[in-house]
């Protein structure tokens, strides 16, 4: 069985916006592959292309060279079977949070008594029960990133793409929402492309991370973080944990020097 | 006293104090009583009025031939203007062809096209409506530009990886995103709409209250150009509150 996500030799280059400007290279050569039910992180430092991996492999972006695979095939148009978790809200806010939920099934005329269900459940596990009569002026940072969640995940995608989902919350709430991350990890076993600024996040959450150097950027490192599941986040407090995270940030450090 | 009550209550007091500021200027005969009636005077001829009506007509008839030309005007300036500003607010093209156009007339006073709207259509309903629905549709199409360019990229996004077709991405998404800036667009529209039947209806009209306000000037009727000029602010002010409930009511959502 092929990975859900490969990346192979893949390149994006961007037409310069400006005359007399040249081009730009955000990618250059990027291997990268997500096994099936496996969460991985890709880390680096800002303007690095970690987001163009992302939008490339969402269908939003095309590679400019090299080969972008999901389940085996080249990557298509945008489609639920990839569906994105976007660090803006991205809430359709005329609608409630379980309208929101089932925007993805309702409009593409699936069977809606067993949409519903679906969204019930879901927005229990997302631990927005109570909440489905609500707006999303509502709700408050976390919430409604809790129903971005719930959102993408009642398409049952092939892999779930998480840009920067919790750089806008503030550090509590992040850390809450990286609990229920792996939470539903546990429940559900999706497979997860996170991409993040933050190597704390990205070594508490995910099997394996991929450390980015500065544009024009590629992979410079892939750790396997040592932990099993289930976590919590208790785990930053070990010292093996510091260990890793101080090397990947030392890496970090390298580039931008 | 919660606090709203007392800025309602203020804004009374303004309203009192204007009444009787006026009051106290006529019965101390401050003013010259031809150019400023007292109140007084204007409750009584406003019973005339009512009674008798204006020029052979009920006062209703005017209010009524005002209120008809406006809203027909306006209805059609949106009902034209709110998908063609959405669709060139989604094609480039669309808008490159049709911006030149309304950007010049814009900014031109549509009262300035009155002249002109008689050598084409007469004095007739028709010049009146369609100088109303011109100014209606060219401000309503400006905002339903911006709500387009103003949609969040990543709420188009979201649509599009959820599986959405073109046709459904702007029906669920783009309008519903969009339809704040179009009820602004509603409102400035319908507010203007207002002032320009009153206009029109100033230079060439047989009844309306622009009519009625105009003819009692011509003949030294000074209180009912008052008691005129009074019935056009309040329905002008029924107006705003009638598009501001329906903003409400429509963009619930937004919790303001």
């Amino acid at each position: 069985m092929t990975a859900p996500i490969t990346l192979r030799g893949v390149g994006k280059v961007f037409a310069p916006s400006a005359r007399g400007q040249s081009p730009f290279v955000a990618l250059d050569n990027v291997d990268l592959a997500v096994e099936a039910r496996e969460i991985v992180a890709v880390v680096g430092p800002s303007g690095c292309g970690k987001t163009t991996i992302l939008k490339l492999v969402a269908g939003f972006d095309v590679a400019s060279s090299g080969s972008v695979m999901v389940n085996g095939r080249p990557v298509a148009p945008p489609g639920p079977d990839r569906a994105v978790v976007f660090q803006s809200p991205a809430l359709f806010d005329w609608l409630t949070v379980r309208d929101n939920v089932v925007f993805g099934p309702r409009h593409r005329g699936e069977p809606k008594a067993e949409y519903l269900e679906r969204a019930g459940e879901l927005i229990g596990a997302v631990g927005l029960a109570g909440w489905e009569g609500h707006y999303p002026y509502q709700l408050s940072g976390g919430m409604r990133q809790r129903v971005q969640l719930a959102r993408a995940l009642i398409n049952r995608p092939a892999v779930l793409l998480m840009d920067e989902p919790f750089g806008a919350l503030d550090a509590q709430t992040r850390s809450r929402m990286q609990e229920l991350l792996l939470r539903i990890w546990t429940a559900y076993h999706p497979t997860v492309l996170i991409v993040t600024h933050d190597v704390e996040e990205a070594l508490l959450v995910a099997h394996r991370v991929y450390v980015m150097t500065r544009a024009p950027g590629h992979i410079k490192s892939c750790v396997t973080v040592p932990f099993g599941h289930p976590r919590g986040v208790d785990l930053v407090g070990t010292a093996e944990f510091a260990a890793l995270k101080y090397s990947i940030l030392k890496s970090l450090w390298e580039e931008n020097t | 006293m919660p606090a709203l009550t007392r800025y309602t209550l203020l804004s009374w007091a303004t309203v009192a104090g204007i009444l009787i500021v006026w009051w106290a200027v006529t019965a101390l005969g401050l003013g010259a009583r031809f150019h400023l009636p007292s109140p007084g005077d204007l409750a009584r001829e406003a019973g005339v009025l009512a009674a008798h009506g204006y020029a052979q007509q009920p006062l209703s008839a005017h209010v009524l031939a005002s209120l008809k030309r406006t809203l027909i005007g306006l209805g059609a300036g949106l009902a034209v203007g709110i998908p063609l500003g959405l669709w060139m607010g989604m094609s480039r093209t669309v808008f490159a062809i049709l911006a030149p156009v309304f950007s010049f007339l814009r900014p031109i006073p549509p009262i300035a096209f009155i002249p002109l709207m008689i050598l084409y259509f007469g004095i007739g309903e028709f010049s009146k409506i369609f100088l109303i629905f011109m100014a209606a549709l060219s401000y309503v199409m400006l905002h339903a530009v911006s709500g387009v360019r103003s949609v969040p990229g990543d709420l188009i996004s979201a649509g599009r990886n959820l599986g959405l077709t073109r046709a459904k991405l702007f029906l669920h998404v783009v309008f519903p995103a969009a339809l704040p800036h179009i009820m602004t667009g509603v409102k400035t529209a319908t507010a203007i709409s207002w002032a320009i039947v009153v206009a029109a209806e100033l230079i060439a009209a047989q009844a309306g209250l622009g009519f009625m306000v105009m003819d009692a000037t011509t003949f030294f009727r000074v209180p009912d150009v008052y008691i005129g000029i009074l019935i056009i602010g309040l329905i002008g002010l029924t107006l705003e509150f009638v598009t501001r409930a329906i903003e409400r009511s429509l963009l619930h959502w937004q919790g303001r």
